[in-house]
């Protein structure tokens, strides 16, 4: 029996009759059982759609809501400036390590019932549950910051001013929450996330050559130089993908929606199918801005949305406006998962109810930690001349540079019988993520050589 | 028996009945105050966690080198 399979929390009247507290929470996540557990004693190709229906969620909107601001940034970036080559092959491999390393979220939670912070704390102890929560507050807080950077990006292309774009992303925020069930909350965000898709379209008017793309992801040539650039999209890229907040929110959200080891199979086949849509929609990205290859466009043109401006005369008004709202989603999407994130996180190492299920009388720590991340962001994109642009700049390689002590964290977890109990790594699973956290320490390690010792890195082969 | 929550929300004898079949007992809000074992890291565990913390100190402080020198 593994540790998360606990008797409820009973108690004794004064008669000695044993009572198990039930709370308003757990009425709600029944209720969303109710309709799997039908779904499940059903047989036929109709009843396993509707079983799919309704457990995935979390995969989708992790790896969705990782095409954030600063990714989709990094992306349009790497089109502008290597076209189609060595990054179209390089992306789908960084999100085939994501679903190695998501997966096991999806098997921790459904196994323990626990969320990610809550498990680091207890099992390891606050001195090490500590720096995980510092990391991820911090990574967390600087990428909210790049999502509303984002938004007010995306929409001043439209004319919008940038508190007016602030307050809408912070209503679309609120209006995901004010149901008080997790349910809906996931469903209204997953529809946000569909326009992530919005990127395929603009890819398509561009008309890309394919036999380049097909050539590309066969031989992934033509390379990029080995310099100091290259290897800075290679960090943003990858931490486009994989960051240490999709492990505390996928954990979380798995959950919160009450999925059970019963379930693992279809949270597995809804990180596989989120991690695909993610892929489309960022290859996409790759693909439209590869047109701007002589434009000398870079991260730097981010604040003003040049990108979408760039596009215009390529793709028509239509293309660049798809482009530009394509950026407000993936902010709005990202500023939703990643403040959710940062409150699930709060309310497991403080052991306050923590649930999208709670009413906000019951929730208020949890509410009030997502709405003071959202708006503290949001508030610091309003403040007049500060460099900001450094932010979007460095998220992405902050998060590959935190990655590698968050993957060890949940590689001991899911490796801890006490914890999995039959559910514990197997030895491939062990193989991969070891790999992941070589290939990230390793990338780190090299950007870090390039700053300090230009000259040992030269003698490397970088430029 | 069943209690309610202590937030006085009231909770229908169904809604109870569909709770105690539907969720596993450690799903339920109220388990999960219990606090998971401790568990003692040993040798080389701690080794990895304390050089992967380095690493990121040292490595944060080569991003702010750079912001630095970007910003200058």
């Amino acid at each position: 029996m593994s540790v998360g399979s606990q008797s409820p929390q009973m108690t004794r009247t004064a008669n000695g009759d044993e009572v198990v507290i039930i709370t308003h929470e757990d009425v709600d996540r029944a209720h969303d059982r109710v309709r799997v557990s039908a779904a499940r004693a059903q047989h036929g190709f109709l009843s396993r759609a509707r079983l799919l229906w309704l457990l995935v969620g979390p995969g989708v909107l992790v790896m969705l809501g990782e095409n954030d601001g600063p990714s989709m940034l990094s992306y349009a970036a790497t089109g502008a400036k290597f076209g189609i080559g060595f990054f179209i092959p390089f992306v789908a491999l960084t999100f085939c390590m994501a679903i190695v390393v998501q997966e096991m979220t999806v098997r921790l939670g459904a196994a323990t019932h626990r969320g990610h912070a809550e498990l680091i704390f207890d099992r390891f102890g606050p001195f090490w549950g500590w720096f995980s929560m510092i990391d991820l507050a911090i990574g967390n807080f600087l990428t909210l910051i790049t999502e509303f950077i984002a938004i007010r990006a995306g929409l001043g292309f439209f004319g919008v001013r940038p508190w007016v774009a602030i307050l809408i992303a912070l209503v679309i925020l609120y209006s995901a929450l004010m149901s008080h069930r997790y349910w809906t909350w996931e469903r209204i965000t997953l529809a946000a996330a569909a326009f992530n898709l919005v990127f395929i379209p603009v890819a398509l008017m561009t008309h890309p050559d394919w036999h380049s793309v097909g050539h590309a992801l066969l031989t992934w040539q033509p390379l990029p130089g080995f310099n100091k650039d290259t290897l800075l999209i290679v960090l943003a890229d990858i931490g486009a993908t994989v960051t240490p907040w999709m492990l505390f929110f996928q954990q979380s959200a798995t959950v919160d929606k009450g999925m059970t080891t019963k379930d693992i199979r279809f949270g597995r086949f809804d990180t596989v199918l989120g991690a695909a849509l993610a892929t489309a929609a960022a290859v996409a990205t790759i693909l439209a801005t590869a047109p701007l290859l002589a434009h000398g466009m870079t991260a730097d043109n981010f604040q003003a949305a040049e990108f979408a401006q760039a596009l215009q005369p390529l793709v028509g008004r239509f293309g660049a406006s798809l482009f530009a709202l394509g950026m407000v989603e993936a902010g709005i999407v990202a500023a939703i998962t990643i403040s959710t994130s940062s409150a699930y996180a709060f309310g497991e190492v403080t052991h306050k109810p923590h649930s999208l299920n709670l009413p906000m009388g019951e929730g208020k720590s949890f509410y009030g930690v997502l709405s003071l991340c959202a708006v503290a962001a949001a508030a610091i994109v309003l403040i007049p001349g500060l460099p900001l642009v450094y932010v979007v700049l460095i998220v992405n390689v902050v998060a590959v540079l935190a990655m590698p002590p968050a993957l060890v964290f949940l590689f001991m977890l899911v490796n801890d019988k006490e914890v999995m109990g039959d559910l514990v790594n197997p030895l491939w699973a062990n193989i991969l993520s070891s790999g992941v956290v070589f290939l990230l320490t390793g990338a780190g390690v090299l950007f870090g050589i390039s700053i300090i010792a230009p000259s040992i890195f030269a003698a490397l082969g970088g430029k | 028996m069943v209690k309610k929550d202590h937030a006085q929300v009231v909770i229908s004898n169904s809604d109870q009945k569909l709770v105690l079949s539907l969720l596993e007992h450690d799903q339920l809000a109220r388990a999960k105050k219990h606090f998971i074992p401790r568990r003692h890291l040993k040798g080389p565990e701690l080794l990895v966690l304390w050089a992967l913390r380095i690493y990121l100190l040292f490595m944060m402080a080569v991003v702010g080198y750079q912001v630095w020198i970007a910003v200058r």
